[in-house]
């Protein structure tokens, strides 16, 4: 039986109120000393000052726990507060493969992307999806020991026969050292891996590629695979993005490999938590700013494609908060989309 | 007669030629053993191997390369007449001649693989041009058979004749090779300031040798700064200082190069957001705030005075231990 140690460090990077705090006064601050240089500040404009839209006419998803649910309603809470949601017939569910939204069951965690112009309606139904992505550390039979970095305790996945084959199509080493990625049931403890994110890169991580050169200037647009993480100690419905290449001299906290180590597939300018990013998904079109609220520091050790529409480049740029993902058009059941960022310049 | 003879010089080339690249190549991947410790790193054709057989194919590949690569020296000469030069060079020819065919169904099967070759210095997949020159040291190989031990060429035209028939077939073993390219690349490479990594001790000391430090620091209050974070190319400085008797703070943009960096300074009302004007005539700075007593020194720890004002752990140094430096004043 694998032992799952809970040796993690905890950060407040992901405290919404600190970080909406400190990502208001940086720019503030950073407004000010630019624009009173004449001009001379063009590194350092806003990107929300180049017409960026807001995400007003995005999709929201709602986050909470099923209270109650009946053909036509479904009722979740956080905490002391309730949603209630309408349920159509256009409307569906997914709890380890499809499911009819009536289907789900009081005590599941759901993730409810609303009808974009239909104010309460249930448009899709995640319920008790979960995700792990990181290094396998050990494994077990069917089970596996993931290390998802330092500030999340390891996971346990277990791979049920059935999803088996499903799986090792994408990830045919599932030894210590290769690199996973895998969605699946939240199970208590565990996660039940179903089907797999994306595709394993064939390397071990203790034997990286070595990172692209680029000369010149680095591309303000840097296009790639964007992805989703579980919330964990993230306030429910925190709209943001986990950043591949916050600079070295910030301690990147969840750093598995060493020190501030450059993306490898990716050559991503650096950034702090709070810069604004533009994200946009290349197969909706939908597109808004999102701040930085954390390091992907297990995201820029894959070199994998997305392919939800065409193919992406190689490589992963942003790894994005549940929220984020669903407002972007994205399906949490896919993993990934096609997207592009742009750094503020 | 004098083309047999330039037939015989060329394969005698191929000798010294074939024993250096090979040797040049165990070399290189004893490099790349060294600097990432593990034999089995650089993948090419060995990732056509279950993993665990894929260390061992790495470690038999190189010594194969090593083996072949000092035998045909030592059999180039008298030492090597007869069987054992033919041995030797059969040997080698059946190496290129299998890693000509591993290429061709890496090639097929794992189209993002590099061939491995010179200790992986190339990641660029297998192409035509990889292939080719396989097959033509496989060739090359297969023309040494049979030849008669070697002599060192007359000084003369002899021996200009065989460096013409080295720099012609290096010219083109290097046309046909992705690494050269990958040399000159990185030979010419210059990081781009979004990408370059420069400590933020380094960037304090700048600030605090220019002259916008110079005119400010007598409204710092504080010789630790509180808030410091990165965007490109810049990285921002934040001080809190003091204005008559209004709270301030002044912000400071350090261009990131390792020398003179460019710097941009503001002075913002810490309770409004309001820029304010630079006082006429800002005030000489304390004595224990000179620059002398303040390199390296990180972000102070978090004021509940203002808001974002605190030292964050994703945008500042906690590792640089600010407050054991500031506690120094």
């Amino acid at each position: 039986m694998l032992d799952v140690h809970r040796d993690f460090r905890c950060c407040d990077r992901f405290a919404e109120t600190a970080t909406a705090v400190r990502r208001s006064r940086r720019r503030l601050l950073k407004d000010a000393v630019l624009r009173a240089q004449n001009g001379q500040g063009d590194e350092g404009a806003d990107p929300a000052d180049g017409g960026f839209p807001v995400p007003g006419q995005l999709p929201r998803a709602v986050t909470g726990t099923v209270h109650d649910v009946s053909p036509h309603v479904l009722v979740i809470g956080n905490g002391a507060s309730e949603t209630r949601i309408t349920l159509t017939s256009e409307a569906t569910a997914w709890r380890g493969g499809p499911l009819d939204p009536s289907g789900v069951q009081p005590g599941d965690q759901a993730v409810v992307r609303l009808h974009r112009s239909q104010r309460g309606v249930a448009d899709r139904i995640w319920a008790n999806i979960g995700r792990v992505t990181g290094i396998i550390m050990e494994r077990d039979g069917d089970s596996l020991l993931v290390d998802e970095g330092k500030t999340k305790p390891r996971q346990l996945v277990t791979i049920p026969a059935g999803s088996s084959g499903r799986i090792q199509v994408r990830f045919p080493n599932l030894e210590p050292g290769y690199l996973i990625d895998v969605i699946g049931l939240r199970q208590p403890g565990e996660l039940e891996a179903r089907i797999p994110g994306t595709s394993q890169p064939a390397y071990p991580v203790d034997r990286l590629p070595p990172p692209p050169m680029v000369t010149g200037r680095v591309a303000g647009a840097i296009s790639g695979s964007v992805t989703w993480h579980e919330p964990f100690e993230e306030p429910p419905g925190l709209l943001g993005a986990s950043y591949p290449a916050l600079d070295p001299e910030a301690g990147c906290a969840e750093d598995p490999v060493g020190r501030g180590i450059a993306p490898r597939f990716v050559r991503m300018p650096y950034l702090a938590v709070g810069s604004l990013l533009l994200v946009r998904n290349d197969c909706t079109g939908s597109s808004c700013t999102l701040p930085v609220t954390g390091c992907a520091a297990i995201a820029r050790l894959f070199n994998d494609r997305c392919v939800t529409c065409g193919t992406s480049p190689r490589g992963r740029i942003a790894d994005l908060t549940q929220a984020s993902f669903i407002s972007l058009g994205g399906e949490l059941d896919r993993g990934c989309f096609n997207a592009t960022i742009t750094v503020g310049r | 007669m004098m083309l047999a003879h330039v037939v015989l010089e060329i394969r005698e080339a191929q000798v010294p030629l074939l024993s250096a690249m090979l040797l040049g190549g165990c070399a290189a991947k004893f490099q790349r053993v060294l600097r990432v410790g593990s034999v089995d790193a650089g993948l090419g054709p060995t990732a056509l191997f279950p993993v665990q057989l894929r260390r061992p194919v790495a470690l038999a590949t190189c010594a194969v390369e090593m083996a072949c690569g000092v035998a045909l020296i030592l059999t180039a000469g008298g030492l090597g007449r007869g069987g054992l030069a033919t041995a030797a060079r059969l040997a080698t020819s059946l190496l290129f001649l299998v890693a000509t065919c591993a290429l061709i169904e890496l090639r097929s099967s794992r189209p993002d693989t590099g061939c491995g070759c010179f200790g992986d210095f190339s990641t660029s997949p297998v192409s035509a041009r990889t292939l080719a020159r396989s097959a033509l040291f496989a060739g090359a190989a297969l023309a040494t058979i049979g030849l008669p031990p070697l002599r060192a060429p007359n000084p003369g035209a002899d021996a200009a004749r065989l460096l013409g028939i080295f720099a012609v077939e290096l010219a083109v073993i290097a046309a046909l090779s992705p690494e050269v390219g990958e040399a000159l690349v990185r030979l010419g490479y210059s990081e781009p300031c979004e990408l370059r990594r420069l400590p933020a001790v380094r960037t304090l000391a700048a600030l605090r040798r220019s002259s916008q430090w110079r005119r400010r620091a007598g409204l710092v209050t504080v010789e630790a700064p509180i808030d410091m974070w990165r965007e490109l190319c810049w990285r921002y400085v934040v001080f809190p200082a003091r204005v008559g008797d209004r709270d301030a703070e002044i912000v400071f943009a350090v261009y990131l190069r390792p020398h003179r960096p460019l710097i941009h300074a503001a002075l913002v009302d810490a309770a409004s957001g309001d820029v304010l004007p630079w006082p006429a005539a800002p005030g000489r700075r304390a004595a224990w705030l000179r620059p002398s007593t303040a390199s390296g020194a990180g972000p102070a720890p978090a004021s509940s005075s203002a808001p974002g004002r605190g030292a964050s752990p994703g945008g500042t140094a906690p590792s640089a231990s600010p407050l054991s430096r500031s506690a120094i004043f």
